[in-house]
């Protein structure tokens, strides 16, 4: 599943430390609300521009923050052209509320600018990883304080936006015709309540990536092993190379265990296929049922096969899962991970093609080989304005996408964004493009009751592999009950 | 005998100056412990906002001791650069004062009311004031939200001063209500024979007196405002990001997926800065006994 990490204590250090001067009395001002669970996915901020050094150089190179990439002045004035053409005039002001903040802020201000500079509209942009709480609040209150334009924190959240009224219908708002071309049929799809638009994506990301290291493991996305076979075959022959075939790491806060649903679930898709994993997700395949108990198992082989076994696993953060790649020796030679995960961790300094590469998840069963899994940032409009109007219209387009990937952490939802940074995100926004069949992460799609006991279960089942069927059976007693409320 | 006397004296004497001086030593060692525990995640806070990226996302902190040539102010010039956190740190001055100067005042007149004047329902009233203490200002939200928008201040300063004001108040009357039913009778009663009004008496007697408490309260409220994230993000952040105060700023150094994290021990300091001027500046409030000498004979 897709979310989203907070570096809660990281969090929570900021203000611990101012009120350690005086008694604790105002202990309670900043505590940071329940982030709610939300489906984000993005790519994040890669410091790949600047090449790093080896770890064991001075740190100073790869630390200092390099400058966002700009794209290119043509894109920028094929953005501003564009917008020219949604008013030159309108002026006024429309408020943003996402959950992008950091470089992600950067790269989405980087987007409007030439927006701004064509209608005169001023966007007043909030970036909070507590939106959802933000959201909640503002509607439930009412809605008098809502923002014009917010991302949705994931499909679930959006339903019941939906279904309460406060999401626009966009499609009296967006040209429909060039949307439906431009973004797969199963977004558009995703972001339909009841027959109208009321969401799109302004990025995806695309699941089920397998990570290595070129340098130990040699040049494979040029020459991909065919089958989850030939894979099995592969990692038995470069055993050696490293202290262990797998890296997995599964911390993340109060919604530890996500990254293992992933895996689950590209298992689910690859053996299985779309219509049982979407079965899977809505609650009509049980948790016992000989495919997910399957799935399980995978996940159950990888774990054993996996760097610092389980202890490491539930202990370690997702963003730093893949460490061990580019340690001397390797720890471990394949981690399995979403296209994200290329701006977390040790990758954020390591170089794209040189220090790693990817290969999408083999085909165990061939006549899934072009499934894909993935997430992407839902965004919604709350108020009808003709600021808002105008910036949605240019949100969801080519010209203003382009701008959006040219820093090369984000892939677009948008199949006319061709011009990508580099060979490698072109590489996941072709697998994304192409895909036979595209789902949205499982995980967050099911009942929130149930997407945190899947959570746990598999923390549980990490660390206990042989309670796998009383693990299993729980998860069906919630799955009786969730989907019913 | 009296030779033998003498030593057990002496011996018993030194005996008890020696326990004195170990009881000390003792009491000594506890409390610098204890500041040491009560200290340490500050300190490694500050070590962090001067390592360099790298170092604070590979080992802990306590490793600088090993190599504390790698000191950098970079993650200090990163923050600083951002965009927002300039205004951000305006707009939390803005918010902060009068969301400290407005409940003390009003706790202070309503402390005074509660302690030295006699009026119907006073116990009762003053219970359910505390009473509110115990309710958790999340809670209040959505109506207060709700509220705002049909008044039409949402987004704007004086939202928050005013939730600030209320979620405040229950604490401060409290506090400045107990400070001035223990200042002595015996002053508001020669006042009130000289012929001083209630208000009088409040100006010129029961504030004067009650400046260690008023201290107190101010830098407890100041920093319960300035330290705020939530009650901000609520009632200013999706409707008027302009107006955001400079946790939000700091708070969104951090990207989606946590990574930048490692700014914040830096930002963290940045933002201390003001609560800890306004600590050591009051500080002294506390120490200077306005009462003492107050009553004489």
């Amino acid at each position: 599943m897709s979310l989203v990490m907070r570096a809660t204590l990281a969090r929570a250090g900021v203000f611990m430390a101012s009120f350690a001067l005086v008694a604790s009395a105002c202990a309670a001002s900043s505590t940071p609300s329940p982030a709610a669970s939300s489906a984000a996915a993005s790519t994040a901020p890669s410091g790949s521009a600047a090449p790093s050094a080896s770890s064991s150089a001075a740190a100073g190179a790869s630390a200092t923050p390099a400058p966002l990439p700009s794209p290119g002045s043509s894109e920028i004035a094929a953005a501003k052209q564009y917008a020219s053409t949604l008013g030159t005039n309108i002026g006024g002001s429309v408020t943003v509320l996402a959950q992008w903040s950091g470089s992600e802020q950067q790269q989405f201000l980087q987007m409007v600018q030439p927006f701004i500079d064509a209608t005169g509209v001023q966007i007043k942009y909030t970036g909070t990883r507590d939106e959802p709480t933000v959201l909640q609040t503002a509607i439930a209150a009412g809605g008098a304080s809502l923002p014009d334009i917010a991302g949705i924190p994931g499909p679930a959240q959006m339903q019941q936006f939906a279904s309460s009224g406060t999401l626009q219908d966009l499609s009296s708002v967006i040209d429909m015709n060039t949307y439906q071309s431009q973004a797969p049929a199963s977004l558009v799809q995703l972001g339909t309540v009841n027959g109208k638009l009321v969401g799109v994506f302004l990025d995806v990301s695309a699941k089920g990536q397998i990570w290595y290291d070129p340098k130990i493991v040699g040049d494979l996305a040029s020459n991909p092993p065919a089958s989850w076979t030939d894979f099995q075959n592969l990692i038995k022959q470069d055993t050696s190379k490293a202290q262990a075939p797998w890296c997995l790491a599964v911390e993340s806060g109060a919604a530890t265990g996500w990254p293992a649903t992933d895996v689950v679930e590209t298992f689910m898709l690859k053996t299985y296929g779309p219509d049982v994993y979407n079965q899977w997700w809505q609650g009509k395949l049980k948790w016992t049922s000989s495919q997910v108990k399957t799935a399980f198992q995978d996940l159950g082989q990888m774990v054993s096969e996996s760097y610092g076994g389980a202890n490491r696993i539930v202990t370690t953060n997702f963003a730093n899962a893949g460490d061990p790649l580019f340690s001397t020796p390797p720890g471990c030679l394949f981690l399995h991970e979403a296209s994200f995960i290329t701006g977390l961790g040790a990758f954020a300094n390591q170089t794209k093609i040189t220090d790693y590469n990817f290969i999408p998840f083999p085909a165990i069963n061939s006549q899934y080989q072009n499934a894909v899994e993935g997430a992407g940032d839902l965004f919604g409009m709350f108020k009808n304005t003709p600021q808002s109007a105008a910036l949605m219209k240019y949100l969801v387009s080519a010209q203003a996408q382009a701008l959006f990937v040219a820093p090369g952490e984000f892939l677009s939802a948008n199949k006319g964004v061709a011009n990508y940074p580099n060979p490698m995100n072109q590489r996941l926004a072709q697998i994304l493009s192409g895909a036979s069949s595209f789902v949205f992460d499982a995980s967050d799609q099911m009942p929130t009751s149930m997407q945190n006991e899947f959570y746990k279960g598999l923390v549980n089942y990490i660390q206990n592999p042989s309670q796998l069927d009383s693990i299993l059976s729980h998860l069906d007693s919630v799955q009786s009950s969730a989907y019913s409320q | 005998m009296s030779e033998l006397a003498v030593p057990a004296v002496r011996r018993k004497e030194g005996g008890s100056a020696w326990r004195g001086r170990l009881e000390h030593l003792a009491t000594h060692v506890v409390v610098i412990l204890l500041m040491a525990i009560w200290l340490i995640p500050t300190i490694g806070l500050l070590i962090s906002s001067f390592r360099p990226s790298a170092d604070v996302q590979s080992s802990g902190w306590w490793t600088f001791f090993f190599q504390p040539a790698q000191a950098t102010l970079e993650n200090y010039t990163y923050v600083l650069a951002q965009a927002g956190i300039g205004t951000g740190f305006i707009n939390s001055l803005f918010i902060s004062i009068p969301a400290t100067v407005i409940p003390v005042f009003v706790a202070a007149f309503a402390a005074y009311a509660f302690a030295w004047m006699s009026f119907p329902g006073r116990n009762i009233l003053f219970v359910v004031v505390v009473g509110l203490l115990v309710v958790p200002l999340q809670t209040t939200f959505i109506p207060i939200l709700r509220l705002y928008g049909q008044i039409g201040i949402e987004g704007q300063f004086l939202a928050v001063w005013l939730a600030h004001t209320g979620y405040g108040l229950p604490f401060a009357v409290y506090l400045l209500r107990n400070f001035m039913g223990e200042l002595p009778r015996e002053v508001f009663e020669s006042a009130a024979i000289d012929g001083a009004s209630p208000v009088t008496s409040f100006f010129r007697l029961a504030i004067p007196m009650s400046v260690p408490a008023i201290a107190a309260l101010v830098i407890f409220q100041f920093l319960f405002v300035w330290n705020d994230l939530l009650v901000s993000l609520i009632y200013i952040g999706a409707a008027n990001p302009e107006n955001d105060p400079l946790t939000i700023s700091i708070a969104s150094l951090v990207g989606n997926f946590g990574q930048g994290w490692w700014y914040l021990a830096a930002a963290s300091f940045i933002s201390m800065a003001v609560p800890l001027l306004v600590f050591f500046t009051l500080q002294r409030y506390f120490v200077r006994g306005i009462v003492g000498g107050s009553v004489k004979g």
